[in-house]
């Protein structure tokens, strides 16, 4: 079955059985591994990613049910700041959960990200206003880290809101990054 | 994954003649369960697109359609306000993603979390007829207390489905033949000696709406849900309560429990006993006592049946104002 | 220049937030198989016969058994567990055999087409019945390990003491749940056997390949992937799965991928080892402390793989962090028909120190004491001996940690108002006061001999190889600091090689609390030996600095290579297990605070502050983090996780039913880090605390529900039910 949507900003095709799940599009056909398994029945929020601006998990989503629509990855986040090269591709909140300790081993980082992303869209661009640390962890509730206790990431979300829309995350990035390299480190050998 | 048809319908004349063949729409619960192979439909009809997602909730009446998306029916003010109950069990279930593409209508269609259900490598009467029940003398902790057998003694998983109960809901059933209301305590069937039906829809029937009637009872309704953690678990216990009160005494009260049957329990007995009694602690205890009416207890669910009685009391001190 | 002491951004972390970074299923193979592993449906038994249905279509499917496997054999402390069992099936999911196939969707239906005929044979689940050898599951005896500590004569100074006080504890299984499940691809070509995944230790895995395969080093490449998460999960379990699909690689001639699904990879890996340990103390009617009395059973699971070392951990942590006078700690681990218990954080000590946690707290409810303040006036000082009677040199930090706790936590006020209920709902609060050995036990270190190199790189440039691996702690970001502080070069200049074994030397395993301890050590002098030589260089030429580190490498002179230099002053007794049993020890006093509701039992942690010393905090944010992550995990064990068994089965494998703790469950950390350096410890005295945050959040929640609630637990979990059972039969009683 052929399904149109557009995955980060750019307009996609892939011809999939119609219940291949999202994450198996975006993840094989679609090259993009940003996107996370963790479990693959919805319990541990790594392959969330945003279908039309929500967070969803990626493994409970057919392809055919993103006939039309946009979906964000995490790697499309960093090019939401509009200035992703300046920034090595990185967006604020990703910068800061480089700086504050909201990553750790990273598994889970890319589905965090989107959830959190929902969260700054709706409070500080929505609203005009940070959220709170309850609304942070609610957002990131169907999210599942091992690493950190999530104190670090509730400290990195929070940090993001309050940057968000005040600096310009060139400039931020530039200072308070200024190795950041985005590309992988690691492959096969 | 087992092969299949894929059929997306656009509008509900179009999905009633699919007649044959299972309806989907958030997919949350579907696509989970044909990965695992313990669904195995032949036909699938993606109803995802239909202009079912309305939701009215004035004082008077509350009608939620059947595509309403979790997220939408728990941010609405109206229900919230008019209907705290339903609000509440939704933002209590599942998780954000999940409430993000889950339907109402598929959500009181989930099947249960019952382990056995869920392992293909596992007797279960309600996936295998005739197979038997893995949970009966196995592991049943979160099993059922009431409407069950040895058959099959699973919960069913909604939390929705409770709270809905304690409002007298209806459910409108919609085929090529016409629509139907049917009370959401009579939708569900006990499992009795066949597991696997679980409900009055005939074939190609589809839910299209949830009905409930607005007042002060409505309004003054909670759900409490006991379960292992803070988020994104299934009840362990649930309690959905709404309350009519007049001058200190009980006016009117409905009383449905979660987690606790095989299908959402609504404790009636314990309703009629708090009927015209004063709204107090002792009051409640009464009545919450008489909650543990037809309860059979499993070998590892005992500790439900004192939990149950505690969240009774507990709901109905919170909506009642006492301590 | 320092960088080290600041929380300098995590080097690997642009990657992991962009969705750069490559975890192994990331990869993948020209002309890759996936495989999958047919598992044992019995618990104890004799495989008869291995059966594939002559009316499925075999071809394109690769099919190994153990008649594929050369030297049958995981290669660990002891050589008991096979690759793939032959004979005698010794627990439920034991690999039988091994299939794969290109397509996926085949793969799993051929796996439904193979069965086995198995003769079942009695099993043994309880560790009880294993020690009294009801059944030998385990030949000759049962018993994996046993280990006996003395210090005077506990069994006279208890008889002679004024309060005696003696209780039975008991902790259960738990699974590490790393995020990113158990996962490589492997292959063979000209050069050898190559293996690519989720790895805490890869020269473990060299070391299995190489005994399975008869292979040299030379012959055997393993590289860490990023890695999602291990906790002990991927210590010794990954040499398991990199022989599977090293086995379907051989015989099918291509590249294999095997990454486990969740609920095989709760079900099949190792998991915390359960123990029941029985305590007697005496002590004097102010609270002074005399003599211990402590025995553990410790439940090993079916095969050895790390247990004797897990409850050598165990027993060296079970007298707490206490001076006593006289200690008699005698350990036992026996095999039970369960899949291996393994390495997890902490590593026997969290089960020990649950145990003597509860104990302290018992005993301080039966003088009227504020365990607190019982616990802080017998902590071990500098000066004092541990149950081993080592004599505590340095860098306890252990007065501070319990001082900062409180003061943060108010605890004072809060332990005196007593349990606070409002409504139906109560609020206490509760202490734990800890210690953790940081680095190898005893001779460990000095039989080891980790190694580490440093290469000058043109352009200015240095690269740091070693075998210790960022499993998401932060080795590589703390070891760049590390060195460029030591050379005196900008953080940018430095780069952390991707772990191969082929091209890094042994440092050792990333384990036991010694990475920054004693790898980053290591990477210290190697940095210092490269500066003294630039230094040199330059002042022999006039050259600028660059220049002559350019110039060196010109003339082979750019690498450093160096070996641990264990402190030679530790004496250790494995024969009397006395003496100096770590180097040094990171201390910690945790405090929780709780609100139990007193109908439904259900807890929630309203805060928790976490005082650790850690000699020196390399990355304040990374330290924190690890301090957090450890707490919620030790939480999670204590209020959520459990294993569900029935007939040597799992009944929740997955992560619907085996639940971990959620950001709404975790509570507000206040964390707080004490530097009593230690004088061999990198970047100024850094000592390890991987572990050390596994262990006091068990017992520092039990006391705070204990405080809110009068109930007092001495086994795990403390689910709701648990809690409304003991208080049911305490009302009765």
């Amino acid at each position: 079955m052929i399904v149109r949507l557009e995955v980060n900003g750019e307009r996609r095709l892939v011809d999939l059985p119609p219940l291949t799940r999202l994450l198996d599009a975006l993840r094989g056909p679609l090259g993009l591994t940003g996107t996370k398994e963790g479990c693959g029945e919805g319990e541990c929020g790594s392959c969330t990613v945003l279908l039309d601006g929500d967070p969803v998990n990626a493994c409970l989503v057919a392809t055919a049910q993103c006939e039309g629509r946009s979906v964000t990855t995490v790697e499309g986040l960093g090019a939401l700041d509009g200035r992703a090269r300046e920034t090595g591709g990185l967006s604020l909140l990703q910068a800061a959960f480089v700086t504050e300790g909201g990553a750790q081993c990273g598994i889970c980082t890319p589905g965090m990200l989107i959830a959190a992303e929902a969260l700054l869209r709706e409070t500080v661009d929505g609203a005009n206003r940070k959220p709170t640390d309850t609304e942070i962890r609610e957002a990131v509730a169907g999210n599942i880290c091992r690493c950190t206790g999530y104190q670090r990431i509730v400290d990195s979300i929070a940090q993001a809101a309050a940057l968000r829309r005040r600096v310009s995350p060139a400039d931020w990035v530039r200072e308070n990054l200024p190795f950041a390299k985005a590309e992988g480190t690691r492959g096969l050998l | 994954m087992k092969l299949f048809t894929y059929d997306a319908v656009s509008s509900l004349p179009a999905a009633l003649a699919a007649r044959r063949g299972t309806f989907f729409a958030g997919g949350t619960t579907l696509v989970d369960l044909m990965k695992l192979e313990v669904l195995t439909p032949e036909r699938l009809v993606d109803i995802g697109s239909l202009p079912l997602t309305k939701i009215e909730a004035t004082p008077a009446r509350l009608r939620i359609e059947a595509l309403a998306r979790m997220a939408d029916v728990a941010a609405s003010h109206d229900v919230l306000r008019n209907y705290p109950v339903v609000a509440q069990a939704l933002l209590r279930s599942a998780s954000p993603q999940i409430r993000n593409m889950a339907t109402i209508g598929g959500n009181l269609m989930q099947r249960t979390r019952c382990s056995y259900f869920r392992s293909v490598a596992e007797p279960c009467n309600k996936r295998v007829p005739g197979s038997g029940c893995g949970a009966f003398e196995g592991d049943n902790r979160s099993h059922a207390l009431f409407g069950g057998g040895p058959a099959c003694v699973a919960t069913h998983a909604s939390d929705l489905a409770v709270a809905l109960v304690a409002l007298d809901a209806t459910l409108t059933l919609t085929s090529a033949k016409g629509s139907r209301d049917v009370p959401l305590a009579e939708f569900y069937l006990l499992p009795g000696s066949s597991p696997s039906t679980e409900n009055v829809l005939a074939p190609g029937e589809l839910i299209t709406a949830v009905n409930a009637t607005g007042g002060p009872r409505a309004a003054r309704s909670l759900y409490v849900k006991v379960r292992d953690r803070a988020s994104f678990e299934f009840a362990l216990v649930s309690v959905a309560a709404a309350l009519a009160l007049e001058g200190g005494m009980v006016k009117d009260v409905r009383l449905a429990a979660g987690g606790v049957g095989t299908k959402p329990w609504r404790l009636a007995a314990a309703e009629s006993a708090l009927r015209g009694q004063p709204a107090t602690l002792a009051a409640f205890e009464g009545a919450a006592k008489r909650s543990l009416e037809g309860a059979m207890p499993l070998s590892g669910n005992g500790f439900k049946t004192s939990l149950l009685e505690r969240t009774v009391v507990k709901t109905l001190a919170r909506l009642g104002g006492v301590s | 220049m320092s960088n080290v002491g600041t929380s300098v951004p995590r080097t690997d972390g642009p990657s992991k937030v962009v969705g750069t970074a490559k975890y192994v299923d990331d990869l993948s193979m020209p002309g890759m198989l996936h495989g999958a592993t047919l598992r044992s449906p019995v618990a104890r038994g004799i495989l008869k016969r291995i059966v594939k249905d002559p009316a499925f279509d075999w071809t394109g499917i690769t099919f190994v058994d153990a008649t594929d496997v050369p030297v049958n054999v995981v290669a660990l402390i002891q050589d008991d567990q096979p690759v793939l069992a032959s004979h005698e099936i010794r627990h439920r999911y034991e690999p039988l055999a091994l299939i794969a196939c290109d397509d996926a969707l085949r793969l799993a239906r051929a796996a439904r087409h193979v069965t086995f005929e198995i003769e079942p044979l009695p099993a043994i689940f309880d560790p009880r019945a294993s020690f009294e050898r009801r059944e030998i599951v385990a030949p000759p005896d049962n018993v994996f390990g046993r280990y006996r500590i003395t210090k005077g004569d506990a069994e006279a100074a208890l008889a002679s003491c004024e309060v005696v006080v003696s209780g039975t504890y008991s902790v259960h299984h738990q699974e590490q749940l790393y995020i990113e499940p158990q996962g490589v691809i492997a292959w063979f070509d000209e050069r050898g056997a190559h293996v690519h995944g989720s790895i805490q230790c890869p020269y473990y895995v060299q070391k299995g390949v190489k005994k399975t395969f008869v292979l040299t080093e030379s012959d055997v490449d393993v590289v860490q992937t990023v890695t999602g998460g291990g906790f002990g999960g991927k210590e010794e379990y990954p040499t398991v799965i990199s022989l599977h699909a090293l086995l379907l690689a051989k015989k099918s001639r291509r590249p294999v991928k095997m990454i486990y699904d969740r609920q095989e990879d709760i079900e099949a890996t190792t998991k915390r080892h359960p123990a029941e340990i029985g305590i007697v103390t005496g002590c004097d009617r102010d609270g002074t402390l005399r003599a211990i009395s402590i025995h553990v059973l410790m439940d090993g699971g079916a095969y050895v793989t790390l247990t004797p070392v897990v409850l050598s951990r165990g027993i060296l942590h079970a007298a707490g962090a206490y001076r006593w006078e006289h200690v008699l700690a005698e350990a036992v681990a026996v095999a039970t028909n369960t899949p291996p218990n393994g390495a997890f954080r902490g590593f026997g000590a969290p089960q020990t120190i649950w145990a003597v946690e509860r104990h302290l707290d018992k005993v301080a409810r039966q003088l009227g004491m504020d365990p607190l303040v019982l616990k802080s006036n017998n902590v071990l000082r500098v000066g004092d001996t541990t149950a081993t009677s080592q004599t505590l040199k340095e860098s306890v930090g252990i007065g501070e940690c319990i001082e900062k706790a409180r003061t943060a936590s108010d605890w004072d006020r809060k332990r005196a108002l007593g349990p606070v209920v409002q409504g139906r709902k109560a609020r206490g609060i509760g202490a734990c006061v800890f210690m953790h050995g940081a680095g190898f036990t005893g001779s460990g270190e000095r039989r080891l001999k980790g190694r580490v190199a440093l290469d000058l790189l043109l352009g200015g440039r240095v690269r740091i190889r070693t075998a210790s691996t960022d499993i998401g702690q932060g080795t590589e970001t703390v070891f760049s600091q590390i060195a460029a502080d030591a050379l005196g070069l900008p953080m940018s200049q430095v780069e952390f090689l991707q772990p191969s074994t082929a091209r890094v030397p042994d440092s050792g395993p990333t384990v036991a609390s010694r990475t920054v301890m004693v790898v980053g050590s290591i990477v210290e002098a190697a940095a210092r030996e490269l500066k003294e030589r630039i230094d040199a260089e330059q002042a022999a030429t006039g050259l600028d600095r660059r220049r002559a580190m350019d110039a060196l490498v010109f003339r082979a002179m750019g690498t450093a290579e160096h070996v641990y230099d264990t402190p030679r002053d530790l004496e250790w007794d494995d024969a009397t297990y006395r003496g100096d049993a770590y180097p040094v020890y990171g201390w910690g006093c945790d405090i929780a605070e709780v609100e139990v509701d007193l109908d439904t039992f259900e807890t929630k942690v309203l805060g928790f502050w976490a005082a650790a010393d850690v000699g020196k905090a390399i990355h304040p944010t990374h330290c924190k983090g690890q301090i957090e992550g450890g707490t919620l995990q030790a939480i999670g064990w204590a209020l959520h996780e459990q294993i569900v068994w029935k007939d040597g089965a799992i009944l929740n494998g997955r992560m619907t039913n085996y639940i971990v703790p959620t950001s709404l469950d975790a509570p507000p950390f206040t964390t707080l880090l004490v530097e009593a350096p230690y004088s061999r410890g990198p970047g100024g005295g850094a000592k390890g605390i991987g572990e050390l945050p596994m262990d006091g959040g068990a017992p520092a929640i039990a006391a705070a529900i204990e405080h809110a609630t009068g109930i007092s637990m001495d086994n795990l979990p403390c689910l709701p039910e648990d809690l409304f059972e003991r208080a049911r039969k305490g009302r009765a009683a």
